[in-house]
């Protein structure tokens, strides 16, 4: 095989995880000679997607690699029945595409506009996300007449509640009374232009946000684990404070409807934000980028022109793991050895033996069929054990991908859970959930756990610019449970750093083939 | 035959990606080409990194939209192609009839595509440069020019002439071997290039075209492509700015 020493570059962009890769794919039309190694013998990072034996070689041999930095107390549980031929069982190893970091995105977030700009959206499906459900322990409310789902034979549970889908929703509930009714039109109406009436929230801005709607809006308790959950805050709700909420809450409600009825947001199918970065680096290949897999930047030997002047450096004298001396004018993205940081979330993800279509009713008349849905656990909704204030707990976020979404077989479905409890308790608490949200869901026969991986996450810092700016500060991509517009923000900076006077508009691209003549729309 | 100005029926209509794998300069961005813009390049430079086309392929029943995806075969670093393969529901490994260390190469692309790629991926072996084995002139003067369609004939008749170095016959025996489809073209010629493609479309089983791309082994019961959200055109807003359409 060829070798990389003695090879100059423009740039040298380190980890193929998204936020590299979108850079990849904004200088893909640049003329920039490109470098994009990743340590890793797949694409994706923290992004990635993996069949079966892909997730099992990861769990086995994460200690050798290099993004351990990322993860920790990698385990994989399959259970143990399915021998006989009526039991459900797994299919094969590729018939499934597991994200590791799996996200929504909102209809609104520049990141759809960016890839329909760059024409990269052609090579990409994106699927709806439907309904959203709120866990309520109770197996029967008290106030309203509604049955509750079979609590005759089994054990108790709890069950799933609906998160109203926008006014129309609010407005047909059943179960609302009056007065509540009212107080949730007020605050619906009020986030749609919350920026404009500081006044209503100035005072509560960094105090909870439960109690801004119970003091400004007077919205019944039972209200506000639905309106967290739209959130999708990692902290418990007495930390969850009101300028972190109304953003997050007006971002949901303003997407709905964007891309069609009654959904606010879309999940890439094949894989999550893994099907993104992969679609981004071949049209950087394509542009002539040149990809190393299995290849790290070892070090950083030092400027190139080892003249005086410290201000007009021409870029670095760098070398990779098998000891590759290389120059580049830049380099971007992941460190080598990033310091080491707690877990900030454990995660799991778990197959499923049936599509549990009740999480899955249409979203409206004439919108695609859902292929994800929402089961929030609001803080304190769960407890750990019977000692345990179950109050300190934080939320469960679990995301339901049926096999629409391509990442199980048929018939199945792939739960993706995750909370900010780490260790041990962490991953008790998502075991909990996922039974939970497995008995509440009337299906016969009874749902299985075919399959489980869980793992803690760390942050890290993605992007760094070591060549331009030292002094920028690495962007830390939170493990958000929707994409962040903040990481093309940063994206864009370093691409405009790297392209100067020339650097033209970000991501906006013309067809690359000659022979577009004939349709599309 | 491709996309001939038929005029546009409401037939069906699916996607389906394609990836061409292969050793440097067997001709598979020149088979592209051939089947994309019926045209030919004596000296075609390298590809590097990889190209996307796009061509369509009428059938009965059906119009089949190729995505291509070819790779660069002298891609020095082997880490592309998965990038390519992932997701593919045909490929097309192409080798050299006058090169036999190609087929060689071909051998273990097929191998990895078997192992890695989606399972129920429909691949195509093909032999290319045909025309470097028929005697310009000689016995067989019918294929002197490559009559398009080499229907029910015989390429074996010109086993031993000239450049061939990789026997038909042997070829074949693999390809049969590992349930592939076979051919052996002319990007030159043109010779069984559109065939190529027709047979590839008509052998993706009709369950994975309704979604594109099944991860194989799903029964994708009844869905259609509207599964998808589409994110241009059609709606009432429309992302703001940056939406070219
Ligand atoms: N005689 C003959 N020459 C061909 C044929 N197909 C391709 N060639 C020639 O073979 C050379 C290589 O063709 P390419 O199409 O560039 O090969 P490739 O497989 O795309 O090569 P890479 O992009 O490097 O992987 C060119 O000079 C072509 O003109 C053919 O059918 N017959
Ligand atoms: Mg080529």
């Amino acid at each position: 095989m060829d070798t990389l020493d003695g090879t100059e570059w423009d740039v040298l962009i380190v980890g193929t995880g998204l936020p590299q890769s979108l850079l990849a794919l904004a200088l893909s039309r640049s003329g920039k000679k490109i470098l994009h190694i990743d340590e890793n013998g797949y694409y994706g990072g923290t992004e990635a997607a993996f069949s079966l034996q892909e997730a099992e070689e990861w769990e086995k041999h994460i200690d050798e690699d290099v993004s351990a930095a990322a993860f920790s107390n990698i385990s994989i549980t399959k259970s143990e029945s399915a021998v006989s031929e009526t039991t459900p069982s797994l299919s094969f190893s590729r018939a499934y595409s597991l994200a590791l970091s799996p996200q929504l995105i909102y209809a609104r977030s520049t990141l759809l506009q960016y890839l329909v700009s760059s024409k990269v959206y052609r090579q990409l499906e994106f699927l709806a996300v439907g309904s959203w459900w709120v866990y309520s322990a109770e197996s029967d409310n008290m106030d309203n007449g509604e049955p509750s789902i079979s609590s005759e034979s089994g054990p108790r549970h709890g069950r799933l509640l609906k998160v109203p889908n926008g006014r129309e929703d609010v407005f047909q509930d059943q179960v609302l009374d009056f007065k509540a009714k009212r107080a949730l039109m007020r605050f619906l109406r009020f986030i749609t232009e919350y920026e404009e009436q500081m006044e209503m929230w100035e005072d509560h801005r960094t105090k909870a946000f439960p109690t801004f709607l119970s003091e400004q809006f007077k919205i019944p308790i039972t209200l506000h684990a639905p309106l967290l959950a739209l959130t999708l805050s990692p902290s418990v709700s007495s930390q969850t404070t009101t300028e972190y909420a109304l953003p997050r809450i007006a971002r949901h409600l303003r997407s709905i409807g964007l891309f069609g009825a009654g959904f606010g947001s879309v999940i890439p199918k094949w894989g999550g934000m893994s099907e993104i970065t992969q679609v981004a680096c071949r049209a950087s290949a394509v542009g002539g980028g040149v990809y190393v897999l299995g290849k790290r930047l070892s070090c950083i030997d030092g400027p190139t022109s080892a003249d005086n002047s410290e201000e007009e450096t021409s870029g670095f004298r760098l070398r990779l793991n098998d000891g590759e001396a290389i120059s580049a004018q830049h380099v971007v993205g992941e460190l080598s050895r990033p310091p080491i940081s707690s877990a900030t979330c454990c995660k799991s993800i778990t197959i499923v033996s049936s599509p549990l279509p009740p999480l899955f009713p249409p979203i409206a008349e004439d919108a695609p069929p859902p292929a994800c849905a929402v089961v929030v656990f609001p803080s304190g909704s769960l407890p750990l054990d019977a000692d345990e204030q179950a109050a300190e707990l934080p939320p469960i976020y679990i995301f339901i991908h049926n096999s629409d979404a391509g990442e199980c077989a048929a018939g199945q479905s792939v739960l993706y859970a995750s909370t900010t409890l780490t260790g041990e308790k962490g991953f008790q608490l998502l075991k909990k959930a996922v039974r939970a949200l497995l008995l509440s869901v009337d299906v016969t026969p009874a749902p299985n756990v075919l399959w489980t991986l869980q793992y803690e996450q760390h942050p890290r810092p993605l992007i760094s610019l070591l060549a331009l700016d030292p002094d920028e500060r690495p962007l830390d991509l939170l493990t958000d449970l929707a994409f962040d517009d903040s990481v093309l923000d940063h994206v864009k900076g370093i691409w405009q750093q790297i392209m100067g006077d020339s650097a033209g508009d970000f991501l906006v691209f013309e067809d690359r083939e000659a022979n577009q003549g004939d349709d599309d729309e | 035959m491709a996309d001939s100005g038929a005029t546009a029926q409401p037939k069906p209509s699916s996607s389906v990606k394609l990836v061409l794998l292969g050793e440097a300069a067997v001709g598979k961005s020149s088979l592209v080409m051939r089947f994309v813009n019926n045209d030919f390049q004596e000296n075609k430079e390298p590809t590097i990194g990889a190209a996307f086309l796009t061509q369509k392929c009428n059938l009965p029943t059906r119009t089949i939209k190729f995505e291509i995806w070819d790779t660069a075969g002298q891609e020095r670093f082997a880490s592309l192609a998965p990038m390519y393969y992932r997701n593919a529901q045909a490929a097309l490994v192409v080798y050299d009839i006058t090169k036999p260390s190609s087929l060689i190469k071909a051998q273990h692309w097929v191998a990895e595509l078997q192992r890695q790629a989606s399972p129920g991926i429909v691949i195509a072996l093909v032999g290319n440069k045909y025309d470097l084995a028929s005697p310009s002139s000689g016995d067989s003067a019918e294929d002197a020019d490559a009559a398009p369609a080499a229907e029910g004939e015989n390429p074996e008749e010109e086993e031993g002439a000239d450049a061939r170095r990789v026997p038909t016959k042997t070829a074949k025996a693999y390809a049969d071997e590992e349930s592939l489809l076979f051919f052996e073209t002319s990007a030159k010629t043109g010779m069984n290039v559109a065939e190529v493609f027709t047979a590839i479309a008509n052998a993706i089983p009709e369950t994975s075209l309704k979604g594109p791309r099944g991860v194989g082994g799903q029964t994708n019961l009844g869905r259609q492509e509207d599964n998808r959200v589409n994110l241009v055109g059609g709606r009432t807003e429309g992302p703001k700015e940056g939406c070219a359409c």
